[in-house]
C-alpha cells in the first residue's frame, strides 16, 4: 500500500512539473494585458509584421503575435477555426470573406476609415473586410531595356493597341532583342489572372457569367476573348520559352524580365517581390493589356482591394481584444507610424485616400497612379474555387500548342456549363 | 494469484497497452470515424453548420471523372514504380552483400536520398529535370534531352517514377540486405556442395528463404506509392494540364482547393479502402509463399 502511495505520489508531482512548463508563457503578457494574434498571408511581409509586432507592443501595451502558414489560406483557417482556437484578426481573400464574413466576422460598418476607402468589403450590407492593399494586374514592362534598343524614350501610353505594340515588339527583335516577351504558365496566372480579364471587361460581368453556367455565351464570337487572345498569340510568338513554354520557370522569367533579357510579361505589381531579388532596372511599370479596341479598357488595369482583414466573432475573442483589434486597423491607417509600415516598410499601394505613399516600389507606382486616376477595373471576386486549376490546365495545353483557339472556348465553355453558380 | 481471470487479463492489458491505446484511439480511430461521418455533410470545412446530405458525396465521387482518371493514373504509377523499386533495390542488396570493396560506404551511399524528405527532394529534380538535363542535352546536342521532360505528359510521369525509384530502392535495399544476411550459410555452402551454380542459388534457395523481406517491401511500397503526394506536389504539382495529378493530390484539392470538403473525404475513404484491400490481399499472398529452414 506505502509503495502505492508513493507511485501516486511521484507521478502526481511529474504531472505537477509538466504542467508548470506549460503555464509559463502567459507570465509574458504585459502592458494592460491584452493579447491579440495576427494571421498574415501575405509571406513577402512576415518579417516586416513580426517587427511591427515588436514595435507596436512596446508602444501601445496591447502584445500582438502575428502568424504565419504555408497551407492555403481557407485550410489553414479551417484547422484554426475546427480547433475552437481562431486568430483575433485574419488576412484573407476576397472570395474567403464572403465565405467566412457570415459565419465569423464582426460588423464593422461604424469604423472611421470606411469612408477613406473604396475598397471595403461587404457581406449582407455590413462592412467586414478591411482592405489592406490595392494590387492590379496588367501588362510588367522593362523601359531600359526597351530604351536601350529602340534609342528613344519608352511610353507605354502609345502602345495601347495591339497593332503599336506589335510593331514594337518586331522592333525589339530587328533591334537585337530576338524574344521580347516571357509567359508565366502557372495555373493561377493563365487563368485566375489572365481568363479573368476576359469575363471583366465585359459590359455587364455578371450577365456574362450566367449566360456561361447557362451555355449561352459564344466565346469564340466574343470581341473581348477575341482581342485578349489575339494579345496572347503575339505573347506566345515572341517568347524567349516558346519551344518549351510549359516549362518556363517563374524565378526564371522574373529574372530575365528584371534584368532586361525580355522586355514583356503579363502580371501584377505583387511580382515586385520576386523581381527585387534580381539586378533589377529601376524603369520598369505596369501598363494595360493591348488590345484593337476604342472602348478604353486597353487603357486600364485590372484589379483593386487585395487581402482583407476581418476581425473574429467567436466566444474565442473577447471584447477586448476586439477593441484591441480595432485600435490596429484605425493606427495602420491614422497612424503615422502605420502608414509608414504599410507602405514604406510593407511596400504596398495603400487603399486609403488619407495616405500619401512615397517612395513605392516602380510596379506600385504605376499601379497607385492607375488607381488615383480611377482607371482601375474591378476584380471579379466570385470566379469559382476550381475555375483557375481547370481553365487554367485549359489554357496550359493552348500555350502547349496542344488545342487551339476553338477548342480551348470550347472547354472553357464546358467547364463554366458542367458547373454550378457561386452562392451570393 | 490467478491469472486467468477476466479482470487480471485486463489489468493486464491496460499496464502494457494502455496508454498506446489510448493514444492510438485519440489519434486515429476517433479522427477517421469522424472522418466518415463528414462523407456524411456537405460541409465547406470552414462554417458551423454542416448540412446532412447522406449519401450524395459518394454519388458525386462515382461521378468524378477526374477523379477516377487520377485513381488510373496512380495504379499505372504504383504498378511500374513497385517493380522497380524492388528489382533495383534486391540488385543493389545483392551487390552490397557480395563483398565489394567499401560495400558498408555504398549501403550508406544507396540509403541517403531516403533522408531527404519528400518536398526538398522533388524541388531538387525538378532542377535537375528541368535545368541540368536540358542543358547537358542543348550543349552536346541530344535530342531527347534538349527540353524538358517535365513539360510533356508523359515525361512527367516517368519523372515521378524516377525520383520514386531514387528515393526508395536504398530503403527497401537495407530490408533485402538483412534478408540476405538472414539466410544462414550452411544452406548455401550445402546447394553449392550440391554442385549449385550462383544463380540457381539466389533464385532456389535465398530468395525463398528472404520471402518475408520482399513481402515487407513490397507492402510499404505499394502503400506508399499509393499516398504519394509529396514529391507530386514539388516535382510537377500536377502539371502539365492536370495531366499528373495522383490521386492523394486530387482528394486535397477537392477537399481544401475547391472546397468540397465532404467529397473529398468521400474520395480519401475510397482511396483508403483501395490502398488497405491491395495491401493486406499482397500480405496475404506473400504470406503463404514463405518458407523456413
Amino acid at each position: 500500500m506505502k509503495k502505492k502511495l508513493l507511485a501516486a505520489t511521484l507521478a502526481a508531482a511529474m504531472t505537477a512539473s509538466l504542467t508548470a512548463c506549460g503555464g509559463s508563457d502567459s507570465a509574458q503578457e504585459k502592458g494592460d494585458g491584452v493579447s491579440i494574434t495576427i494571421f498574415n498571408s501575405k509571406i513577402e511581409v512576415q518579417a516586416q509584421f513580426e517587427e511591427m509586432a515588436k514595435e507596436y507592443s512596446e508602444a501601445t501595451g496591447v502584445n500582438v503575435e502575428v502568424y504565419y502558414s504555408n497551407d492555403t489560406v481557407a485550410a489553414h483557417l479551417a484547422t484554426r477555426y475546427s480547433s475552437n482556437d481562431p486568430y483575433t484578426l485574419s488576412m484573407v481573400d476576397a472570395k474567403d470573406v464572403y465565405s467566412l464574413a457570415e459565419d465569423h466576422a464582426i460588423d464593422l460598418s461604424g469604423e472611421k476609415w470606411v469612408e477613406n476607402t473604396n475598397y471595403a468589403l461587404s457581406v449582407g450590407g455590413k462592412v467586414v473586410g478591411f482592405p489592406v492593399c490595392v494590387e492590379a494586374r496588367g501588362l510588367i514592362y522593362n523601359g531600359d531595356a526597351i530604351e536601350k534598343i529602340t534609342g528613344e524614350a519608352f511610353n507605354p501610353e502609345d502602345y495601347a493597341t495591339l497593332d503599336a505594340f506589335q510593331g514594337l515588339l518586331e522592333k525589339l527583335a530587328a533591334g537585337g532583342m530576338e524574344t521580347p516577351t516571357g509567359i508565366m504558365k502557372e495555373d493561377w496566372s493563365l487563368a485566375g489572372h489572365f481568363l479573368s480579364e476576359v469575363y471583366e471587361m465585359q459590359d455587364d460581368v455578371d450577365g456574362f457569367i450566367t449566360s456561361l453556367h447557362e451555355g449561352t455565351a459564344d466565346l469564340a464570337n466574343n470581341a473581348k476573348w477575341n482581342g485578349k487572345m489575339d494579345y496572347f498569340d503575339t505573347m506566345m510568338k515572341y517568347n524567349y520559352a516558346a519551344s518549351s513554354a510549359i516549362a518556363a520557370e517563374r524565378e526564371v522569367s522574373e529574372q530575365k524580365l528584371a534584368e532586361g533579357e525580355i522586355a514583356f510579361m503579363f502580371g501584377g505589381n505583387w511580382d515586385w517581390s520576386m523581381i527585387n531579388a534580381y539586378e533589377y532596372s529601376e524603369n520598369m511599370g505596369i501598363m494595360p493589356v493591348p488590345e484593337n479596341t476604342s472602348d478604353g479598357s486597353n487603357k486600364k488595369l485590372v484589379g483593386g482591394g487585395s487581402k482583407y482583414f476581418f476581425i473574429d466573432s467567436s466566444e474565442n475573442t473577447s471584447e477586448e481584444q476586439r477593441q484591441a483589434a480595432k485600435d490596429f486597423l484605425n493606427w495602420l491607417v491614422f497612424d503615422e507610424a502605420g502608414n509608414a509600415f504599410l507602405t514604406e516598410k510593407c511596400a504596398l499601394v495603400p487603399a486609403y485616400s488619407n495616405i500619401a505613399a512615397a517612395g513605392l516600389d516602380p510596379l506600385s507606382v504605376s499601379v497607385k497612379s492607375y488607381a488615383d486616376a480611377g482607371n482601375l477595373i474591378d476584380n471579379y471576386n466570385y470566379l469559382p474555387d476550381d475555375h483557375f486549376s481547370l481553365c487554367g490546365a485549359a489554357f496550359q495545353k493552348y500555350l502547349a500548342g496542344q488545342t487551339d483557339r476553338a477548342g480551348l472556348a470550347k472547354e472553357v465553355e464546358a467547364y463554366w456549363a458542367s458547373t454550378a453558380p457561386v452562392e451570393r | 494469484m490467478k491469472t486467468n481471470t477476466m479482470s487480471y487479463k485486463c489489468k493486464q492489458f491496460l499496464m502494457f497497452a494502455g496508454v498506446t491505446t489510448a493514444v492510438f484511439v485519440a489519434v486515429v480511430i476517433v479522427p477517421f470515424i469522424y472522418g466518415i461521418y463528414l462523407t456524411l455533410t456537405s460541409w465547406d470545412g470552414v462554417s458551423k453548420e454542416k448540412p446532412f446530405v447522406g449519401l450524395a458525396n459518394y454519388v458525386a465521387t462515382f461521378a468524378d471523372g477526374a477523379y477516377w482518371q487520377a485513381m488510373g493514373r496512380t495504379f499505372l504509377y504504383s504498378v511500374i514504380a513497385v517493380v522497380l523499386v524492388n528489382v533495383v533495390a534486391f540488385v543493389l542488396a545483392f551487390l552490397v552483400t557480395s563483398g565489394v570493396k567499401g560495400q558498408n560506404f555504398f549501403r550508406a551511399g544507396f540509403f541517403t536520398p531516403n533522408l531527404i524528405g519528400g518536398i526538398v527532394l522533388g524541388y531538387i529534380w525538378k532542377f535537375v529535370f528541368n535545368r541540368a538535363f536540358v542543358a547537358l542535352g542543348t550543349s552536346l546536342s541530344i535530342g531527347p534531352l534538349s527540353s524538358s521532360w517535365l513539360a510533356t505528359t508523359g515525361g512527367a510521369m516517368l519523372c515521378l517514377i524516377i525520383v520514386s525509384v531514387w528515393q526508395y530502392a536504398g530503403y527497401m535495399m537495407l530490408i533485402y540486405v538483412a534478408g540476405f544476411m538472414s539466410v544462414s550459410e550452411d544452406v548455401l555452402e550445402a546447394a553449392r556442395i550440391d554442385g549449385c551454380t550462383n544463380t540457381q542459388s539466389i533464385v532456389y534457395v535465398s530468395v525463398p528463404l528472404m520471402m518475408s523481406s520482399f513481402v515487407q517491401c513490397l507492402f510499404l511500397t505499394v502503400t506508399r506509392c499509393f499516398m504519394v503526394y509529396d514529391v507530386n506536389l514539388s516535382l510537377t504539382n500536377g502539371e502539365p494540364f492536370n495531366s499528373s495529378v495522383m490521386a492523394a493530390m486530387h482528394v486535397y484539392n477537392q477537399a481544401f482547393t475547391y472546397k468540397n470538403f465532404g467529397v473529398g473525404q468521400a474520395e480519401a475513404l475510397i482511396l483508403f479502402v483501395v490502398c488497405a484491400v491491395v495491401g493486406v490481399l499482397q500480405v496475404y499472398v506473400g504470406k503463404k509463399g514463405e518458407v523456413s529452414a
